[in-house]
């Protein structure tokens, strides 16, 4: 018999039947560092690249402090040689036939399937993350949406023609992520042939290994460009003249509310204790802990948000086999805060479980939905209507119905509200890096004369110019608020000129308070429009297509005022008619059905409203402009504000008596006056879901940098005309697809 | 088993609200599995306690009394001396909790355990195991003779007839299954059931045992199954008067990796006794 190897401890825990530390062997994420020196550069056009007289940053262990390696800074003439790669990149990667960029993606993830263990065992070490996390979800995840995304590309010129790649995609990522958020966005950019250029924050190795991977695949170096840099370089990329598209990426998944209905209140906080008691933290490398650590700061921040929870009375309980030496903190449950505390309103941070009773599935959904942030929501119940009517309900990019977490290449992931309005994964995810074939390149000019506290501050006075000499009869005089012409709130009006410059007549001067009713009353109209069927919707734009096609003479004539041959104005009547009917029989034909391997039952890719949309309209093509942006947006299920051409508004005007017999009071509402007024109100506006612009390229700016305060999703022309009367631009697919968002519905099945 | 289950009124609203989400508890079985390793001497730990709760099964048609002999000295000395003396754990008195038998085969075992000195119960399946369709009158005097032969703990078929009409039977333990059915022990089954058995516990403050029977054959299974328990109810559902393991072929992989742990290397198969 051999010596024996056995210490005394066996004995003791053969008693109290404990768990032990299963550490995952490093050695191999280390020896990956010592091939670097322990000093990490830039991982740049396939090479490393490691410039000199650059501020380096330490990679520590966030459990021990152990140093692991010094990553050096970036400054901005690495971020400019990083595009500059990119952009050498992509004129072949673009250019390539989409079964070779298949090819290369499907190489990829055989490679990662081959150094999975060092890819989990770094990102483990470095995040602190427990390993089975990353080893099990993860890394797995990573392969799968290259798989997934290598289809993709090889059926993009069938199933994507008609666009075209951006070009090369800005990437910034958060002081706290997964590589795998970085694998969300970069997969499908490469898949429909854009290139990367990665920020990410000074201290993370596992991008830099996943760039080397890439690069030493061969053939394409400079596709997936990584650098690590401090976050002020974010502007620095992304005024990068190469760069085409900036994706931003939300930090790690933060703390949960819980909503528990108040009958089953007592046994659902009876067994979340009783889970929460057998949960083990630890260093993210053993191999039998369910959380690791994500570093002192997100502790400190957990520690103060409990802290301040409790002395605003809210009771406390921790659980959980957790170390007590910083950075572990035990996962906590908050209950009984006062729903008026600072801390019920602020964001819950990790490791938190914030529980509220409520009394009633309409109660849950309005407290569910009364945040800005609208990512993810999972119902529990086993009543399934009303745990679809909850799915149905929830303002959530995605919803698990009884299920958590679960995600899958093919399943569009995105947000509303503050959570953002992009998409990863599944055919949403592919169009966040294509434009339109033809359609100009993104112009990374932003002036730097636009005030943004004056633009459109001042309306200009108007003068009475004469008498009105139009067509007659006139429409009627106002604003088009709330299904009836309404007297502005200023009392004045603007001359419209015809083409030669007489008085074509006079509009209301539309100001901020007329917006505020107008949006009042889009939103008094919102749910009952959503939820009117397909077929309804269909049959008022069918309705509204034969008025128009009624009062095709008074519109041409109109249009002949202002300068369109007679043939021409009937023919653009005429189109306008078309696209009505066409986005009218498109309503009935919205979401799909996803299925998703790993998971029995289906996947709902629905297609819901965004809500309000403001549709500020371009001056040229007064009717058919108009229309063209109207019908979609009413087809998928909006209430719109629109404020139609400034040069000629009278003809939406003439729409409007129209829909004021047809149409549900505040469905549509029109709103005319100073147009950089108008569009201050709307981009200001907090409660206005989606603003579209088509206006000058100064609009353009001012309505992103607006609109960033509650993130509504912007579509703006930066001045550049679009072709109306053409099929692509006037009535294309990008059009329907700005005019709803996405939210995945996943309705696990079991008996 | 020392405290009985005194039983309660009958109140079949417990089980008519019973709901399971099946591929949540399918995901829970692969966590456990997947997110409770054990290692080093905490595995010889483990794998020494596991013994301690086996049920040293034979339910052979040509069971006799030989190999029932080896069953019950196995029973009596589950792992090598010399392997248990280099754990320092040669004082322990660690046995099998049981041997279970054919009714016909309890004398033999009664007889044999005596011979070695062992006291450890005799369990018998009885009922017109496996199928339980036989009438109850021949079925209750199966009881009653395996009990006269010696047995101390009946494993007893339940009238599946019955149950899938909703009538259903009380008991100190359940089990997963016959162990001859070709579906056994399976872990998303396990959790259904143990979530039950704890749910019974917080009403009435009962405990229900708990035996998982049938295909359990290795050591890294025998570890997911304590894990399991721990984790959805606690070390004190741990002793084996409220957990069992059914298992024939278990115990010599155990002893197996109990050599390895100790020796540094893999046995051969002459090397440990054959139960």
């Amino acid at each position: 018999m051999a010596a024996t190897r056995v210490g005394p401890r066996a004995r003791e825990i053969f008693t109290t039947l404990e768990y032990g530390p299963a550490p995952e062997s490093h050695a191999c994420a280390l020896a990956w560092l010592d091939t670097q020196d322990r000093l990490l550069g830039h991982y740049v056009n396939g090479k490393w690249s490691k410039p000199e007289h650059r501020n380096s940053v330490p990679c520590q262990d966030p459990i021990t402090g152990e140093n692991l390696a010094s990553c050096l800074q970036a400054q901005a003439e690495d971020v400019a040689a990083a595009v500059e790669a990119a952009r050498t990149a992509f004129e072949s990667w673009s250019r390539l036939p989409g079964a070779v960029r298949a090819q290369h993606l499907s190489r990829l993830a055989k490679v990662i399937q081959k150094h999975q263990r060092l890819l989990w065992t770094l990102e483990s070490l470095v995040t602190g993350r427990a390993v089975r996390e990353v080893r099990d979800g993860d890394v797995q995840l990573a392969q799968q949406l290259l798989h997934y995304h290598a289809v993709q590309a090889y059926t993009q010129e069938e199933a994507l023609a008609g666009w075209e790649p951006m070009g090369v995609i800005g990437l910034i990522l958060p002081s706290t992520f997964s590589f795998l958020e970085m694998m969300w966005r970069i997969c499908p950019a490469l898949a429909v042939g854009c290139t990367v250029v990665a920020l990410v924050p000074p201290a993370s190795p596992t991008p830099l290994l996943l760039a080397q991977l890439a690069g030493e695949l061969g053939p394409f170096p400079g596709i997936v460009n990584v650098i690590s840099g401090p976050a002020s370089l974010g502007p620095v990329l992304a005024s990068q003249p190469g760069v085409q598209k900036v994706a931003f990426c939300g930090a790690l998944e933060g703390g949960l509310r819980l909503l528990v209905q108040e009958s089953v209140w007592e046994e659902a906080m009876r067994r979340l204790q009783a889970r929460m008691e057998r949960l083990r933290s630890g260093r993210g490398l053993d191999g039998a802990v369910d959380m690791g650590a994500r570093g002192t700061a997100a502790r400190e921040l957990a520690q103060r948000y409990v802290r301040e929870a409790q002395s605003q009375g809210a009771q406390v309980f921790q659980a959980g086999d957790v170390p007590l030496d910083s950075p572990f903190y035990p996962p906590t449950l908050v209950s009984d805060l006062p729903p008026a505390s600072p801390c019920a309103q602020a964001e819950v941070p990790w490791p938190v479980v914030v529980a509220s009773p409520f009394r009633t599935a309409k109660e849950a959904l309005a407290l569910a939905n009364g945040t800005p942030r609208g990512g993810s929501a999972s119902v529990w119940s086993e009543r399934l209507g009303q745990a679809l009517e909850l799915g149905y309900g929830l303002r959530a990019g995605t919803v698990w119905i009884n299920s958590h977490g679960l995600r899958d290449p093919a399943v569009p992931t995105g947000g509303c509200k503050e959570s953002g309005s992009s998409w990863h994964g599944g055919p949403d995810g592919l169009y966040e890096y294509l434009r339109p074939s033809g359609t100009p390149t993104r112009l990374s000019y932003l002036s730097k004369d636009l005030n943004y506290d004056t633009f459109g501050l001042a309306v200009p006075s108007t003068l009475p110019a004469g008498p009105e000499t139009g067509p007659t009869p006139a429409p009627p005089y106002g604003l088009f608020v709330g299904g009836r012409f309404q007297a502005p709130g200023a009392r004045s009006s603007r001359p419209i000129q015809d083409a030669v410059g007489n008085l074509h007549g006079y509009v209301a001067e539309g100001g901020a308070k007329d917006i505020r009713g107008a949006v009042e009353a889009a939103h008094q109209a919102a749910s009952g429009w959503a939820g009117q069927s397909p077929a309804a919707r269909t049959a008022l734009l069918w309705a509204l297509a034969a008025a128009l096609e009624r009062r095709e003479s008074a519109l041409a004539s109109r249009l002949e005022r202002q300068g369109v041959e007679l043939k021409a104005a009937k023919a653009e009547v005429e189109l306008s008619v078309r696209r009505l009917r066409a986005w009218g029989a498109q309503a009935q034909a919205q979401g799909q059905t996803l299925q998703v391997a790993g998971l029995r039952g289906p996947v709902l890719r629905l297609r819901e409203p965004l809500g309000v949309l403001a549709i500020v309209c371009p001056d040229e093509r007064p009717l058919l402009a108009f229309v063209s942006l109207l019908a979609p947006a009413l087809a998928h299920g909006n209430t719109v504000v629109m404020v139609p051409s400034g040069a000629c508004p009278l003809l939406a005007l003439e729409v409007c008596q129209d829909m004021a017999t047809l149409f549900p009071a505040g469905l549509v509402n029109v709103v005319t006056g100073d147009r950089d007024h108008l569009t201050r109100c709307l981009a200001l506006h907090q409660d206005v879901q989606a603003l579209w612009y088509f206006g000058s390229a100064q609009g353009s700016q001012f309505v992103e940098w607006a609109s960033a305060g509650n993130l509504k999703p912007v579509w703006v022309s930066r001045g550049l005309p679009r072709a109306w009367e053409q099929e692509a631009e006037g009535a294309g697919p990008e059009l329907g697809l700005r005019a709803a968002r996405t939210k995945a519905l996943w309705l696990p099945m079991g008996d | 088993m020392s405290t009985h289950n005194q039983g309660t009124e009958l109140d079949l609203s417990w089980i008519s609200k019973i709901q399971v989400n099946h591929p949540a508890v399918l995901r829970r079985a692969e966590q456990i599995q997947a997110r409770r390793p054990v290692k080093k001497e905490w595995q010889a730990a483990w794998l020494l306690k596991a013994v301690t709760f086996i049920d040293l099964t034979t339910l052979s048609g040509d069971d006799t009394s030989s190999n029932i002999q080896r069953l019950c000295y196995k029973a009596k000395y589950p792992i090598r001396e010399d392997l248990l003396k280099a754990l320092n754990m040669h004082d322990k008195g660690i046995t099998t909790a049981a041997v279970c038998v054919y009714p016909a085969r309890v004398c033999d075992a009664v007889k044999a355990l005596k011979a070695v000195g062992c006291n450890i119960p005799v369990a018998s399946v009885a009922t017109g195991f496996p199928a339980g369709q036989t009438h109850l009158k021949t079925r209750l005097e199966e009881i009653r003779l395996a009990v006269e032969d010696g047995a101390t703990e009946i494993d007893i078929v339940i009238n599946r007839t019955l149950v899938l009409t909703g009538q259903w039977e009380g008991s100190d333990f359940i089990k997963t299954s016959t162990g001859k059915e070709t579906v056994n022990a399976t872990f998303p089954v396990a959790i259904v059931m143990l979530r039950a058995i704890r749910d019974f516990f917080w009403k009435t403050g009962n405990k229900i045992g708990f035996k998982p029977a049938g295909g359990i054959r290795s050591a890294k299974d025998s570890l997911a199954w304590l894990s399991l328990v721990k984790e959805e109810l606690g070390d004190e559902w741990l002793k084996p008067e409220l957990f069992r393991i059914g298992a024939s072929t278990l115990l010599s992989d155990i002893e197996r990796q109990i050599y390895h742990h100790v020796t540094g290397r893999y046995a051969a198969y002459h090397d440990l006794p054959m139960s």
